[in-house]
């Protein structure tokens, strides 16, 4: 392709008399060269930068008369547009970004971590505590702050963080505080000493652990919901009942609360009502109420609030439960905002298994299967099918649930029974988990006037890394420090609702997780399917919950056990792996937790959830919790824009073999994301670098199943098929149940066609938009189905809360 | 003028039948063209509805949109407005007529379905966007009221008009016009107008803003690809039947067909920009114009005209597959359709 114009110097028109306004208004020339040295301010450690390229692509987007505000943020812009080429333009950006940021604050008047607490409290967003917690400690708290931390943000971390998580000024909208005020703020919420919010801080600031959204949110403002889910028991089969959940939903979902809320105990359609002697219209139209209600309420101004409704599959009305989501049929049976979840009895996957047939039963005659679980749930299922409302083949149920699956990645499988026998909270009859959460990760009893609770954090393990292997001494440390900064959080929490209020301090749950597991084999050369990958992630999934499970009885040495401690296994000497008859590495620290637990009990009835973490995981820069790569190439769509992610170890890998140039660059983005057909990559380097679609999705329940005894309530496990079949998938979610899989996640697919690619090359196949299965040219070994080398990418559509 | 032979209601034995030859075949069996029938299979997979965008959000960013970016939307919105109907007027008044395969027709059926869509999702769009009735009814009357939107009009009616008189394709030249036509609304329309629209729309969504119609606008586009991709298979196809159909006299007009098209769409640029909106130039827009005009040259093997490059990172951006947030956008990308039977031993 020719080239007319030379696109390193600048049309004429643009180069003279182009003019930007400044703050003060007075007009001022462009000049290259101030921008170039702006530039440079910032790239010390970037060697592939170039900073007259950043400054020359600028100019050229610019329009004559544009301000100089204008102008910065066109520059980290152009920036951010050259990721895709060398990825080193995204600390580039991010830097950019902080000193526009910072620029910002220091306008206000601001000039220290202290200044801003004390704007921000005359603002009304800073809580009394933390205004009188920093003014009596400012000058250690100042002296904290490390401003060079921001280096470690990569841009769409960092742009996270300033569009979302800053504090603004209520009028004018202007960011109030710079990023590490905001960490040392969040830590200070939180604390009782200085050195124990610089602590905290510094743990945070280097990135190696994060809070859950809520909290990085809210923690030492004036109204401190930190929490992430909520698990609202079914409403009782009555009108009062089920608009007191509207209710209790519009409130948790105003604090930003991620929502699970079971709907297994109303009646279904055709139903009789006694008290008018009519015929009920079945649950449907409660949860088209529902779908508004969730919708209308806008979470801290911030989103519309999000919930997942549970039911299980006795139900009557399951089969229109399964059609909630199609974009055909009619719109008055359909919620476009609420999830699915199925939640499954043993006993339905029994009969699918043996192909027999199921039987449907309304809970107006049979009230009490909401509540048991195991045998007790066989024999009165059993026992109440003479009251069957209709009998279906449990195969053709099962067939359209996955339909549902595949079609919408919605209509989650979720089992009842492996939750709750294997959960530390139901060691009592009459403690039942009646459902998971948003985003599956969490499992806890709960009952009309109690509604659970959990605020949630994540260990970055990527940061954890040493020598090649995994720093175990620093996962310990970080998990000690995340443990009593969780556990902090119930105390200082604003429980939006009564029945919320009256769960979490008596059971004091708490969910620590994992992110960076990807980062980890990628550092370490370990494909996501190899039996070390495996070895070394239940290891560290052994390792945090000892560690946690040491840090709470610690607590408990200190506080006293969580209330409800005596109705729990662990108080009847079972800790979680024991129920799994798990054999863990760590015999000796194992035998002296239990006795320390024997003696003095726990904190937390529950520690370790993996939550999705899409956003915390992006503001840390790593991949999410324990999800293999979905592309190497792929982008980001959020409120703040669109943002290119590139596979940073595989460019390093590339450069290191001298293969990192534009055209394998334009390959990988023909073959969207994969590096399956470079040729010049050897089949062991091919190998790691697979994609979540290119990944034996059986590998990915046999790593989650192997690290589920080290975690108490669950983990969010998406699993990917491109192209998927009604036959693929239900082998796929049978074998999920059979390897003892509290819950799934997603099912992820991947577009029928796509767009045209505009920007890569015409080819004899580049016009041709369906791309089902792209060729590619050389697969390694390992994988036999064609289908799953399409690489694609989906939305991992997630809890914000959960994050 | 050469004469082509007489139709014949059955292709006779001397003879292949040829697509552009005049008449109504109705036989899908044995398939002429199998992959005309893909096309409109994958086009049925890619079904989605208007009630699933969700244009919510787009109220609050239009108040946050500075002066220059509420004008370069409203001339968008205004194009919009009227630019499917057009595709689809010259869809059912001249390809549908003369596209003579069943399963093409099938195809074409599905295209004008996909278009009304369109329709109807861009008349959501104003009366979303535009809640004032009189702003509305202008924003519907473009095609008269605005200058740069009029002067793209002309250039779509001149392609209709041009066969529209046209009952059969008997002669040489006349599927030498049709075959200008169906270039011209691929190419042209679709492949450059609609091209420098959708530029607008995600330039807006690379900065975050109006995710709704850049929701929207995804499936358009994803459509008027396949949209695209059918018509340059029907000029393969023809090209494959009658190759002397093409000769360096159809380049030229094609070029010409191609510049004025890049003309129309940079005065409508100009339009759009006058403003000033940072980091879009009107210079940065026509080179990515003749950029885009370049590669529809590329696919009829014809050669560039401008070796221009495509200036719009985030342009780029839409060639790489997406990972959004279900909080803040609806997933646009699972499969309607999923076929099979339960079973438990297939491998996963």
């Amino acid at each position: 392709m020719t080239v007319t114009q030379d696109k390193t110097s600048v049309p004429d028109q643009r180069r003279h008399g182009m003019q930007v306004r400044k703050r003060n208004g007075d007009l001022e020339t462009v000049d290259v060269n101030k921008i170039v040295k702006a530039v440079e301010r910032w790239v010390a450690d970037l060697d592939e930068v170039d900073p007259l390229r950043v400054a020359t692509k600028t100019i050229s987007g610019l329009y004559d008369g544009a301000t100089t505000a204008e102008l910065d943020k066109l520059s980290i812009q152009t920036a951010a547009e050259l990721i895709g080429e060398e990825p080193q333009y995204s600390r580039l950006a991010a830097r950019l970004l902080a000193a526009y940021v910072d620029k910002e604050v220091r306008l206000q008047g601001v000039a220290s971590f202290s200044q801003s607490i004390r704007y921000a409290y005359q603002q009304g967003l800073i809580s009394d505590a933390t205004a009188e917690f920093v003014a009596r400690n400012a000058r250690k708290l100042d002296d904290a702050v490390d401003e060079d931390q921001n280096l470690r943000f990569e841009y769409f971390g960092l742009r996270t963080v300033a569009d979302r998580y800053l504090l603004r000024h209520p009028q004018e909208r202007t960011v109030l505080e710079t990023p590490q005020y905001w960490l040392l703020r969040v830590a200070c919420g939180l604390s009782e000493t200085p050195t124990e919010a610089i602590g905290f801080y510094r743990l945070m600031s280097s990135l190696a652990y994060l809070p859950s959204s809520p909290t990085l949110f809210n923690s030492g403002t004036s109204h401190t919901q930190m929490s992430s889910c909520f698990l609202v028991d079914s409403p009782k089969d009555e009108l009062d009942s089920i608009y007191e959940r509207y209710h209790q939903v519009a409130k948790l979902s105003k604090f930003s609360g991620g929502i699970g809320i079971s709907w297994s105990r109303v009646r279904g359609r055709g139903a009789l009502i006694r008290g008018t002697n009519g015929r009920s219209n079945g649950i449907v139209p409660f949860l088209k109420t529902l779908d508004a209600g969730v919708a209308a309420v806008n979470q801290g101004g911030r989103r519309k609030g999000a919930a997942c409704v549970y039911l299980e599959p006795w139900h009557p009305d399951i089969e229109e439960f399964l059609e909630l989501r199609d974009n055909t049929g009619e719109d008055s049976r359909r919620t476009h905002n609420l999830n699915l979840a199925n939640w499954i009895p043993d006993e339905f996957m029994r009969r699918v298994e043996a192909d027999g047939d199921w039987s449907l039963i309304d809970p107006s005659e049979v009230p009490e299967l909401p509540d048991l679980f195991g045998d007790a749930f066989d024999q009165a299922y059993r026992a109440a099918e003479k009251k069957a409302v209709k009998t279906v083949k449990a195969r053709d149920l099962y067939g359209r649930m996955m339909r549902t699956l595949a079609q919408t990645g919605n209509g989650w499988m979720t089992f009842k029974d492996q939750s709750n026998k294997l959960s530390n909270q139901t060691g009592e009859p009459g403690n039942t988990i009646h459902l998971s959460n948003l985003c599956t990760e969490i499992l806890e009893v709960n009952s009309d006037d109690e509604t659970a609770v959990c605020n949630l954090g994540s260990i970055n393990l990527g940061a954890h890394l040493a020598d090649g292997g995994v720093d175990w001494e620093k996962l310990r440390t970080t998990v000690r420090t995340a443990v009593v900064f969780l556990d902090r959080v119930i105390d200082i929490n604003f429980y939006p609702s009564e029945q919320a209020a009256a769960s979490n301090p008596r059971w004091r749950p708490v969910g620590l997780g994992l992110m960076g597991l990807q980062d980890a084999f990628f550092v370490l050369g370990l494909p996501f399917d190899s039996d070390q990958a495996k070895e070394l992630s239940t290891r560290v999934q052994e390792e945090i919950f000892l560690t946690a499970l040491e840090a709470s009885a610690a607590l408990a040495e200190q506080f006293g056990p969580h209330p409800a401690y005596a109705e729990t296994r662990a108080a009847k000497g079972d800790l979680h792996h024991e129920l799994w008859g798990a054999t863990p590495s760590q015999t000796g620290r194992w035998s002296a937790l239990k006795e320390r637990v024997a003696a003095t009990g726990l904190r937390n009835s529950l520690l370790i959830a993996i939550a999705p973490t899409a956003t915390i995981a992006s503001i840390a820069g790593c991949y999410e919790c324990i999800e293999p790569q979905v592309s190497n190439l792929f982008k980001r769509e959020t409120m703040s824009g669109e943002f290119l992610q590139i596979n940073t170890y595989l460019v390093r890998e590339l450069k290191a073999r001298g293969l990192w140039t534009a055209a394998i660059r334009e390959q990988i983005k023909r073959a969207e994301g994969s590096v399956q057909g470079i040729a010049e990559l050897p089949a062991d380097v091919r190998e790691v670098f697979r994609t979540a679609w290119e990944l034996p999705q059986k590998a990915l329940i046999e790593l989650a199943a192997a690290r589920a005894p080290y975690i108490d309530q669950s983990q969010s496990l998406n699993l990917f098929m491109s192209a998927p079949t009604i036959g693929k998938v239900s082998s796929m979610y049978l074998y999920a149940w059979k390897a003892g899989l509290k819950t799934s996640y997603y099912l992820r697919s991947r577009p029928a066609t796509r767009i045209q690619q505009a920007t890569v090359a015409v080819t004899s196949t580049a016009r041709t938009p369906v791309v089902t299965a792209p060729v590619v040219v050389a697969p390694v070994a390992a994988i036999s189905d064609e289908e799953a080398l399409a690489c694609s990418l989906e939305n991992p559509e997630s809890c914000e809360a959960c994050q | 003028m050469t004469t082509i032979p007489e139709p014949r209601t059955a292709p006779a034995a001397t003879r292949q039948q040829m697509l552009l030859d005049p008449g109504m075949d109705l036989t899908l069996r044995p398939m002429r063209y199998p992959h005309f029938f893909d096309r409109f299979k994958d086009a049925i997979k890619n079904t989605w509805t208007v009630e699933e965008v969700d244009l919510h959000g787009d109220l609050a960013d239009l108040q946050r949109l500075s002066p220059a970016e509420q004008h370069l939307v409203s001339r968008l919105v205004a194009f919009f407005a009227t630019g499917d109907t057009i595709v689809a007027n010259n869809l059912v008044l001249n390809l549908y007529q003369h596209v003579n395969s069943p399963e093409g027709r099938l195809y074409l059926s599905r295209q004008l379905f996909e278009e009304a869509v369109h329709v109807q999702f861009y008349l959501n769009l104003l009366d979303t966007y535009v809640p004032d009735l009189d702003e509305r009814t202008e924003a519907f009357s473009a095609v008269e009221n605005i200058p740069s939107i009029a002067r793209k009009a002309e250039f779509c009616f001149k392609w209709i008009d041009s066969i529209y008189e046209l009952r059969e394709l008997r002669t040489r030249e006349d599927r030498r016009a049709f075959l200008l036509n169906v270039i011209c609304f691929a190419a042209c329309i679709e492949g450059l107008f609609f091209y420098g629209a959708f530029a607008y729309v995600y330039f807006l969504r690379s900065r975050g803003l109006l995710n709704g119609l850049a929701s929207g606008t995804n499936w358009v586009f994803r459509d008027e690809s396949m949209h695209m991709a059918f018509a340059f298979d029907v000029v393969d196809q023809v090209r494959q039947e009658e190759p002397d159909l093409f000769d360096a006299e159809m380049e030229q007009q094609v070029r010409d067909m191609l510049a004025e098209a890049v003309e129309c769409e940079v005065q409508f640029a100009a339009d759009i920009l006058e403003q000033g909106v940072s980091g879009m130039s009107l210079g940065d827009m026509r080179e990515y114009l003749q950029h885009v005009a370049d590669r529809r040259l590329g696919v009829l093997g014809i050669e560039p005209m401008y070796g221009s490059k495509n200036p719009f990172a985030f342009m780029e951006l839409q060639d790489v597959q997406e990972l959004s947030n279900f909080f803040e956008r609806r997933v646009s990308a699972y499969q309607v359709g999923v076929t099979g039977s339960v079973s438990f031993d297939d491998d996963f």
